[in-house]
C-alpha cells in the first residue's frame, strides 16, 4: 500500500473526488506487490497495472472471485473461492466509471442479481452466449474499407477454438439495395406462362436484381466475403480492436471494451449495460450484427 | 543460456510431465508447474531483448542471441505492435523484430521489465496442445548523444503453446511437457 499512497500524493491535478473513488477502490482491493510479482525488477509505482484487468481471462476470474487480491488463481476448496462479498467488490471495479454513462441504479440492480447469496450467477469459459466483435480493416479492389467480424468460441472434440460467425462489410452493404415493391420492379405472377422468358431483363440491370428475390433472402456477407478473399480482391489489412458482447446472463446484457488510459480503473471493462426481456436479446444481437430490417 | 540452466529446465519440464501424462485436464498443482517453466522462458526472453537492444553488445553477440531467442518460439510466431497514437496493429515476424530493435538509432538503449506478470488459464486447443497468455510491462528507454530521449511503457501479451514432446535418454524414450513461446501483442501503455 505504501507505493499507492505514494502516487496519490504525487498527482496534483486529479479532482479530488475521483481521488477519493480510486483510493475507496485500491483499499477495498489492496493489489499490493507481493502478487502478480515476477518477471522483472521494480520500477516505481506498479499499483495501476496490478489493479487493471489486463486479460478478458482475469475479467472472468475477478467476476467469479476465483483469484485473490494480489492476482493468484484460487480454488473451490478456499472459502475466496466464489465468495459473494469478494465478488461485490470485484464487479464494482470492473465497470467503466470513466466515460461510459452507465446508470448507477441499474448497476447495482446487476451486481445484487448477480451476487446473489441463494442464486449466484457466475461467467463461464465455454458457457457460451457470448462473442467477439473485431474492428478490422481490409482492402477491396485496392481500397482500405473497415469490415466487423463477430467471432464466437466453438467447442471441440477435444478443446476449442475461435471462428468467425458473420461479417458485416459496408461495401457489400451498399451493394444491396432494400427491396420495395412500390418502384414496379418485379417479376408478374404469370411469367410461368411463358417459360420466365423474362429473365433476361431482370439480370441485364445487374445493379436491380436483388430486387427479385424472395422477401427472406438476406444477402450472407461472410460467404461474400470469403468469396471475395478466394478470388484475391480482399486482403488482410490490419486489427483496429475488439469488444466482447456478453449475453450469458439471463435478462442482462453488458460489453467489454479494453480501457487503456491512466488511472486505476483501466483494463477490460463493462462499457455498456442493459436489462433484456424476452425478446428484446434476440433484438438487440440483430442490432449488433447489423441485421435490423 | 547456461549448460546447467538447459539441464535444469530440461529436469523441470521431465519433473511435471508424470503428472500431465495422466489426465487431460490441469490440476492447480499441475498448472503452477506448467507457468513456473513457462515463466522462465519469458524471463530468458526479457533477458535476451536487453542484450539485443544495448549498443554495448557487439554486432556478432547480438546475431548469436536473437538465435537463441529464436529457439525460444514455436515456428511462425509473430508479434503484433500498436501505439497510442496508431491504433491498427502492425505485424513482425519474431526474427524481424529483434533485427529492428538491434538496429535502433539511439546511442544508449535501456530495456527493463516490470515485476508484475498476469497468467492465464491453461486452454485446450483441438490439436490437444494447451495454449495460455502471460501479462508482462516493459519500459524503454532510448538516448541519443545529443540529448533525444524517447521513453515508453508497452504491456506484452505473450502466448506460450504447452506441447507434449519425446527424448531419448539412455535408450528409453520418455514424453514431457515443454513450453513454446507463441504470438506477442505489444500495446503501448500510457504509464
Amino acid at each position: 500500500m505504501t507505493f499507492v499512497v505514494a502516487s496519490f500524493l504525487s498527482i496534483t491535478d486529479m479532482h479530488l473526488t475521483k481521488l477519493l473513488i480510486y483510493a475507496l477502490i485500491v483499499t477495498a482491493l489492496p493489489f499490493t506487490v507481493n502478487g502478480q510479482k515476477g518477471v522483472g525488477t521494480y520500477l516505481g509505482d506498479e499499483s495501476a497495472f496490478y489493479a487493471s484487468t489486463k486479460q478478458v481471462n482475469q475479467f472472468f476470474r475477478r467476476f467469479n472471485s476465483e483469484e485473490d487480491e494480489e492476482g493468484n488463481r484460487i480454488y473451490n476448496d478456499s472459502k475466496k473461492y466464489h465468495s459473494p462479498r469478494l465478488r461485490r467488490k470485484y464487479i464494482e471495479i470492473l465497470f467503466d466509471n470513466e466515460t461510459s454513462s452507465l446508470d448507477k441504479a441499474l448497476k447495482e440492480i446487476f451486481i445484487k442479481d448477480v451476487t446473489d447469496a441463494t442464486a449466484p450467477i457466475f461467467l463461464e469459459f465455454h458457457g457460451g452466449e457470448w462473442f467477439a466483435e473485431v474492428h478490422t480493416r481490409f482492402n477491396f479492389y485496392g481500397k482500405e474499407s473497415a469490415a466487423i467480424l463477430f467471432m464466437k468460441l466453438q467447442e471441440e472434440p477435444v478443446g476449442s477454438k475461435w471462428v468467425i460467425d458473420k461479417v458485416y462489410f459496408e461495401p457489400f452493404n451498399e451493394l444491396f439495395k432494400k427491396k420495395s415493391d412500390k418502384d414496379g420492379k418485379f417479376l408478374h405472377p404469370l411469367s410461368h406462362e411463358l417459360d420466365f422468358m423474362n429473365l433476361n431483363k431482370i439480370f441485364e440491370k445487374k445493379e436491380d436484381v436483388e430486387l427479385y428475390t424472395s422477401r427472406e433472402h438476406k444477402p450472407d456477407h461472410l460467404s461474400l466475403f470469403l468469396l471475395e478473399l478466394k478470388k484475391g480482391n480482399l486482403s488482410f489489412v490490419t486489427i483496429k480492436n475488439v469488444k466482447f458482447h456478453f449475453f450469458q446472463i439471463d435478462n442482462w446484457y453488458f460489453e467489454l471494451s479494453e480501457f487503456n488510459r491512466k488511472g486505476y480503473n483501466t483494463g477490460w471493462l463493462i462499457s455498456n449495460l442493459a436489462k433484456l426481456d424476452g425478446e428484446q436479446k434476440e433484438s438487440y444481437k440483430k442490432f449488433i450484427f447489423f441485421e435490423n430490417d | 543460456m547456461s549448460k546447467y540452466k538447459f539441464l535444469f529446465i530440461a529436469i523441470f519440464a521431465l519433473s511435471i510431465s508424470g503428472q500431465l501424462l495422466a489426465q487431460d485436464e490441469v490440476s492447480p498443482e499441475r498448472k503452477q508447474a506448467i507457468d513456473s517453466l513457462a515463466l522462465e522462458k519469458v524471463k530468458d526472453l526479457g533477458k535476451y531483448i536487453s542484450i539485443i537492444g544495448n549498443k554495448d553488445t557487439p554486432f556478432s553477440e547480438a546475431n548469436r542471441v536473437i538465435n537463441r531467442a529464436m529457439e525460444l518460439f514455436a515456428e511462425g510466431a509473430q508479434m503484433g505492435v500498436s501505439s497510442l497514437n496508431r491504433e491498427e496493429v502492425k505485424y513482425y515476424g519474431a526474427r524481424e523484430y529483434f533485427e529492428r530493435l538491434m538496429a535502433l538509432n539511439y546511442d544508449r538503449v535501456t530495456i527493463k521489465w516490470f515485476n508484475i506478470q498476469y497468467i492465464s488459464d491453461l486452454e485446450r486447443q483441438p490439436d490437444g496442445r494447451y495454449v495460455g497468455v502471460i501479462t508482462i510491462y516493459q519500459r524503454f528507454q532510448g538516448e541519443s548523444d545529443d540529448g533525444l530521449k524517447y521513453m515508453d511503457t508497452t504491456k506484452k501479451d505473450i502466448t506460450i503453446y504447452v506441447e507434449r514432446k519425446q527424448t531419448q535418454i539412455g535408450g528409453r524414450v520418455i514424453g514431457f511437457w515443454d513450453v513454446l513461446l507463441g504470438d506477442i501483442r505489444v500495446t503501448e501503455t500510457t504509464s
